[in-house]
Formats: structure tokens, C-alpha cells, sequence
């Protein structure tokens, strides 16, 4: 374990700033932020406050107007050297994709590729990335698909013969097929209605004991944090507020914003029920 | 006690009504592909039935009189005798079905045509029947339309692809003001500038004709040789300017496809560029290439009648402005029933091809 570094994930300054013409909007303000190995990390804050900007900036999948402008996000990958992901480029980028770092979109409705038949869109990323597994193939997606709680017959069918929950674990199956370092989750249970939530929470947090993923979930709900992650991490316009153990945020929270975050539970519950 | 009462009623019923049918139907709703197409290919023969129907009619109303000018044509070639005798006129109106009312020269058309493939004498070249006048003309056209059109069409989907793929970048800028200006250029205009370079100012190709004149049509090496040189200017002028709308309207499809989220998360797969361009980009907007492709392929049939003309090609636009100059309204109509043909003929296979490319294309409803 000697190369094994703690912390997958050490952000460091991160600042993005999304140029428009009404004049620049800094979505970013300095991040520094640690992922420890094995655990779920949670992120929180009101809607807009850079939580997906945040997400898509250590993805490198940041899009124009938006510009990282400073900062380091060194990513430490098991049995790879360490690397700053904002400083790789083409195939050595290429290369880490998926198989160490992968992601969960936002708004999972659309990311399936409507023409392609689910197997597809998991066989395509796996022989991307791991081409001896060709052989496997047809054990490993029913596997991960009954990982998620899907059934096999699910390979056969096309996005549009999905329900939104389906699509979900479907994403959530994908992104862990080449058990990567870190998963970034970005709003996994936003679209989908209160028991699916409950479903699609208990399937993640499977997945880190299944795979021992390391996983930033990202959410504007402190309830989803509350039941799933270990520390959760406060975003308020672009500023991180408060970093701490879930239960230890729960019980003593040292930003006003954070309180005003928690006391919002309850009225999200009431009206679940 | 009513929740069982229907049950009842049906299946009754089902026993009464005759079997054969509902075993048809059973069979139909188990093969919804099947029942689909067969109901397609039938709406095709009632399109094509009443295509063809109103072609006829319209035709039949337009002025002028083809007997009155075959038999002045024949005057003025052969020094006929002043008076044509009745005897003669009413043969040559029975021959081209002349005769009787308009319905029941239109039953006799429709007879010929769909019984012995018979479009009736040709005026131009009577007593040539007009389907030979016209079959003499269409491999040169489908020869030199088809294959530019299949040419255009595969350059300009891979480049206004590239274009789209590429947007924001120099050439992907360059190639789009290009095919702005350039897709709407008539295609004699390009004709008449490669005409000026590669004929007149180099004199390295021939500008006129299909073939050079001294060599016998044949299956030689020599023959289709001669036949692609004399094709090339012609051939060009129309994938030149194929090609260019093609790319404006495949990159115009592609732009959307690309803010698309899946296209994020192909990327975030870290799948290699080219597979993202061909199996997430182009595959979800190219099905609207295919069928506008599918329809430009039907309208060849009609000729490329300046590029025809220009050319002096013997294909089927030629065939056509000298039909039409002369009043040859058999090969007319001939020329328009193949267009109407090869226009229903193109959706039709399009119609049948679509569900097995697109799973979102329902054939069902
Ligand atoms: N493409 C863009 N152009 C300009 N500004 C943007 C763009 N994308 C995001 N922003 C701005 O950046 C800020 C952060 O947006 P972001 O999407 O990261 O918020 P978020 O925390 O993910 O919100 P939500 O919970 O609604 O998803 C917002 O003020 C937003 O207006
Ligand atoms: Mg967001």
C-alpha cells in the first residue's frame, strides 16, 4: 500500500469563471477540498452555487464560456502516478477517462445515446478501455446490471423503452463497470420521485461496498447527504462554507447557511409523505 | 355479477365471427413489421394508381394537337400529298389511343401501360414505340445523375459532418461560408466554368457529347473509358455542387447533436473522437440525410435538363426538352411516369428501411 495515497483527490485553489457578455461570473471561488480513498463524500448547496461547474471542471469536461482559472487538482489513481487534471491533455486524458475517473451526469434522461441498445453503451466504454475483457463481456453487464437491481433482459432494450429510474441505475451500473478510483455523481436522485430516491441511494451506497468506490455525490437535498455520505462539504456562491463529518455538520453546524441548509429537511419530508 | 357477463358476450361473439380473419389479424398483430409494410407497400400502388391517373388527365387537357403536327411534320419531310387522307388520320389517332372518350382512352392507356409496359409511338421518332425512345436514354442518365448523386451525397455527409464536428475551427469556417455561397450556384454555371478551364483554356477534356464518336458503344475497355472521360465535366459540375449543399444541410443537423447530453457523456467515457463523431453524432442526425438522399435519387429520373442540355448528353432532360418542343406527348407522359415511379418508389423503400435504422422510428402506428 505504499503508493496508495490517502486522499484520491486534493483540490487546491480551483477557480472557474464562465465569461459572458453581461460580464464574467465566477462560479468558482478558490475550492481547496480533499476525497479521501473508500469514502462518500458529500456536496452540498443551494441551486447555482457551482456545484456542477465544480464537477464538470475536475471532469475536464468543462464547455465554453466557462474557464478554469486557476488552481490544481491533483488526482492520485491506484497503481498510476499521481497527475493534475487540469494539466492532462488528449490521450494521456483520454486514457484516464472512465477506467479511473468517471461520472454521473446531471439530468441522466438524455445521456444515454437514443440509437444505441444498452449493452452497446457499456460495451463500448469497456473494450475503450480494458479490450481483454471482450470475453466477458456477457457475464459482466448482467452482473452489473442485477448490481443496480436491473434485470438482464434490460441490455437488449434502447433508452426510450426505459423509465427515468431505470436510465438512472442503468448510468450508475456504467460508470462503475471498470471500477474506477473516483465517481462523481452529480445530482443522482434530482429527477426521480421519493422511492426511487430511497432505491437509487441504497443502490449507490451498495456500490461502494460492492466495488469500494470512492464517490462525490453532489446534491442540493441535505437529506440525501444525511443518509448517504461520511463528510459532506457546503458550496455557497462558489465558496466552500463548511467541511466536516456528516453527523458532526448535522449536530453542530458552524455556517448560518449550512443550519439554514438542514432545517429544510423536515419540510422536504413532509411532503414526500 | 356484471364483471362476468362480458366475457361471455365475447367469446361468443369471437365463435360467431368467421375464424380465417381473426387468424389473419392474430397473425398480423404478432407480426407488427409485417403488417406494416404490407400496409405500406399497398398505400404505395394507390399512389402510384392515382399518380399516374392525374398525370394522364393533365396531360390530355393541354392544347394542341399531336396528329394535326405529325402528319405537318411528315408534309414537310416527305412531301406528303396536300390532303392527308381521313383514312390515315384516323389510323395514326387509333395508334396513339386517340380514339373514343377520354375515359375510355384512358382505360386503354392504363391497359398498355400496366399489361405490356406499352407507352404508345413515340411522335419524334414514330413509329419507335416511346418506352424504347425513353430506355435508350436512361442508362446515360442514370449512369452520369446516379452516380454523381451517390457521390455528392457520401462527400458531403462525411465533410459537413467533419464541418459540424469541427465547428469553431478555421476550415470547419471556411468549408461552411463556402457551401453558403456556393450550394445555391446553378449547377450550369460550375458546367460552364469547368467548361472554360478543363475544355477551352486546357483542352484536356471533351465537353460535348457521351462518347467519342469514333469509337463503336460496346462492352470494351476503350468504350468505357471514352464514356467516363466525357463524363467527368458534366459528372463534376453536379457533385461539385451537390456536395457543397449536402454539407450545409448534414452540418446544420449535426450542430444540435452535438450540445446534446449524450454527447457530454461520450466524452466523459473517453471514447476516441471518431467514435464519437460516427456512432453518437452521426447516428443520431443522418436519417434525415438518408431520406432527403432518397427523394433527390427519385428526381434524376427526371434529367438533369441544363446540365443535359449543356453537355449535348443523350439523357433522359435531353430526351425530354425535344419531346416537349415537338408535342410528343407520349414520351412526355413517359418520362413523367417514370419520375412518378422512381419518386414512390424511392419513399416507399425509404418508408421500409427507416424502422431498422432508427429504434425510435414506430412502424406500428
Ligand atoms: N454556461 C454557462 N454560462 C454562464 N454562466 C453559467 C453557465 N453555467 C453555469 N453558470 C453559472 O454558474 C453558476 C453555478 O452554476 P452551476 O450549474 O454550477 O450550479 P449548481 O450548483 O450545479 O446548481 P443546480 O443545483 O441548479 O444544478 C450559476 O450562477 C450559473 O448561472
Ligand atoms: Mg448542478
Amino acid at each position: 500500500m505504499n503508493n496508495v495515497s490517502e486522499s484520491v483527490l486534493e483540490i487546491n485553489g480551483l477557480e472557474v469563471v464562465y465569461s459572458t457578455n453581461r460580464g464574467d461570473v465566477k462560479a468558482v471561488r478558490g475550492i481547496d477540498l480533499d476525497v479521501r480513498r473508500g469514502e462518500i463524500l458529500g456536496i452540498a448547496g443551494e441551486s447555482g452555487s457551482g456545484k456542477s461547474t465544480l464537477a464538470v471542471a475536475l471532469l475536464r469536461l468543462l464547455k465554453a464560456p466557462g474557464k478554469v482559472t486557476g488552481g490544481s487538482v491533483v488526482f492520485n489513481p491506484a497503481g498510476r502516478s499521481p497527475v493534475d487534471l487540469l494539466k492532462v491533455h488528449g490521450e494521456e486524458l483520454r486514457v484516464l477517462r472512465w477506467s479511473s475517473l468517471s461520472y454521473l451526469p446531471q439530468g441522466s434522461m438524455s445521456s444515454l445515446n437514443p440509437v444505441m441498445r444498452v449493452q452497446d453503451q457499456f460495451k463500448d466504454v469497456i473494450l475503450e478501455h480494458a479490450p481483454d475483457r471482450r470475453n466477458s463481456l456477457h457475464e459482466m453487464i448482467p452482473r452489473l446490471l442485477a448490481q443496480v437491481g436491473l434485470e438482464p433482459r434490460v441490455a437488449k432494450m434502447y433508452p426510450h423503452e426505459l423509465s427515468g429510474g431505470m436510465k438512472q441505475r442503468v448510468l450508475m451500473a456504467i460508470a462503475v463497470a471498470l471500477e474506477p478510483d473516483l465517481v462523481i455523481a452529480d445530482e443522482p436522485t434530482t429527477a426521480l420521485d421519493v422511492t426511487i430516491q430511497r432505491v437509487i441511494l441504497q443502490s449507490l451506497a451498495d456500490l461502494r461496498t460492492d466495488f469500494g468506490v470512492t464517490l462525490m455525490v453532489i446534491s442540493h437535498d441535505m437529506g440525501v447527504h444525511a443518509q448517504l455520505a461520511d463528510r459532506v462539504a457546503v458550496m455557497y456562491e462558489g465558496e466552500l462554507v463548511e467541511v466536516g463529518d456528516v453527523r458532526q455538520v448535522f449536530k453542530d453546524p458552524r455556517d448560518p447557511y449550512t443550519r439554514q441548509l438542514i432545517e429544510s429537511i423536515p419540510k422536504l419530508g413532509r411532503r414526500a409523505s | 355479477m356484471t364483471a362476468d357477463a362480458p366475457p361471455v358476450v365475447v367469446v361468443d361473439e369471437s365463435q360467431d365471427s368467421a375464424p380465417p380473419p381473426s387468424g389473419v389479424r392474430v397473425w398480423l398483430s404478432r407480426h407488427p413489421l409485417a403488417a406494416y409494410a404490407i400496409r405500406r407497400v399497398g398505400l404505395y400502388f394507390v399512389e402510384l394508381w392515382g399518380a399516374l391517373t392525374i398525370a394522364f388527365f393533365f396531360f390530355r387537357l393541354i392544347p394542341g394537337d399531336p396528329i394535326q403536327t405529325l402528319i405537318q411534320t411528315l408534309q414537310q419531310n416527305y412531301m406528303y400529298n396536300q390532303q392527308a387522307s381521313t383514312e390515315l388520320i384516323a389510323r395514326y389517332q387509333q395508334e396513339f389511343g386517340l380514339t373514343g372518350n377520354l375515359f375510355s382512352q384512358y382505360l386503354k392507356y392504363m391497359e398498355k401501360l400496366v399489361l405490356h409496359g406499352d407507352l404508345g409511338p413515340s411522335l419524334i421518332n414514330y413509329p419507335t414505340p416511346a418506352q424504347d425512345v425513353i430506355l435508350r436514354a436512361l442508362p446515360w442518365t442514370i449512369g452520369l445523375l446516379g452516380i454523381s448523386a451517390v457521390l455528392a451525397w457520401i462527400f458531403g455527409v462525411i465533410l459537413g459532418a467533419i464541418a459540424g464536428w469541427r465547428r469553431g475551427k478555421l476550415g470547419s469556417a471556411i468549408a461552411t461560408n463556402l457551401s453558403i455561397a456556393l450550394s445555391h450556384v446553378p449547377y450550369f454555371f460550375v458546367a460552364l466554368i469547368l467548361v472554360y478551364i478543363f475544355a477551352y483554356s486546357l483542352g484536356v477534356l471533351p465537353a460535348r457529347s457521351a462518347y467519342d464518336s469514333n469509337i463503336t458503344p460496346g462492352l470494351s475497355l476503350e468504350f468505357i473509358g471514352s464514356v467516363l472521360k466525357y463524363g467527368l465535366l458534366p459528372g463534376l459540375s453536379i457533385v461539385i455542387i451537390g456536395t457543397f449543399s449536402w454539407i450545409l444541410s448534414t452540418r446544420m443537423l449535426m450542430v444540435p447533436v452535438l450540445g446534446e447530453d449524450y454527447l457530454v457523456y461520450a466524452e466523459a467515457k473517453g471514447l476516441k473522437g471518431w467514435r464519437i463523431l460516427t456512432r453518437y453524432a452521426l447516428r443520431n442526425c443522418y436519417l434525415p440525410q438518408i431520406t432527403a438522399f432518397g427523394i433527390s435519387l427519385g428526381f434524376i429520373f427526371n434529367g438533369n435538363v441544363l446540365v443535359e442540355q449543356l453537355f449535348n448528353y443523350p439523357g433522359l432532360g435531353t430526351t425530354l426538352v425535344t419531346a416537349i418542343q415537338q408535342l410528343d406527348f407520349n414520351t412526355i407522359l413517359g418520362v413523367t411516369n417514370i419520375a412518378i415511379f422512381s419518386v414512390l418508389t424511392a419513399v416507399l423503400l425509404l418508408d421500409l428501411l427507416l424502422p431498422l435504422l432508427d429504434p425510435r422510428v414506430k412502424y406500428w402506428k
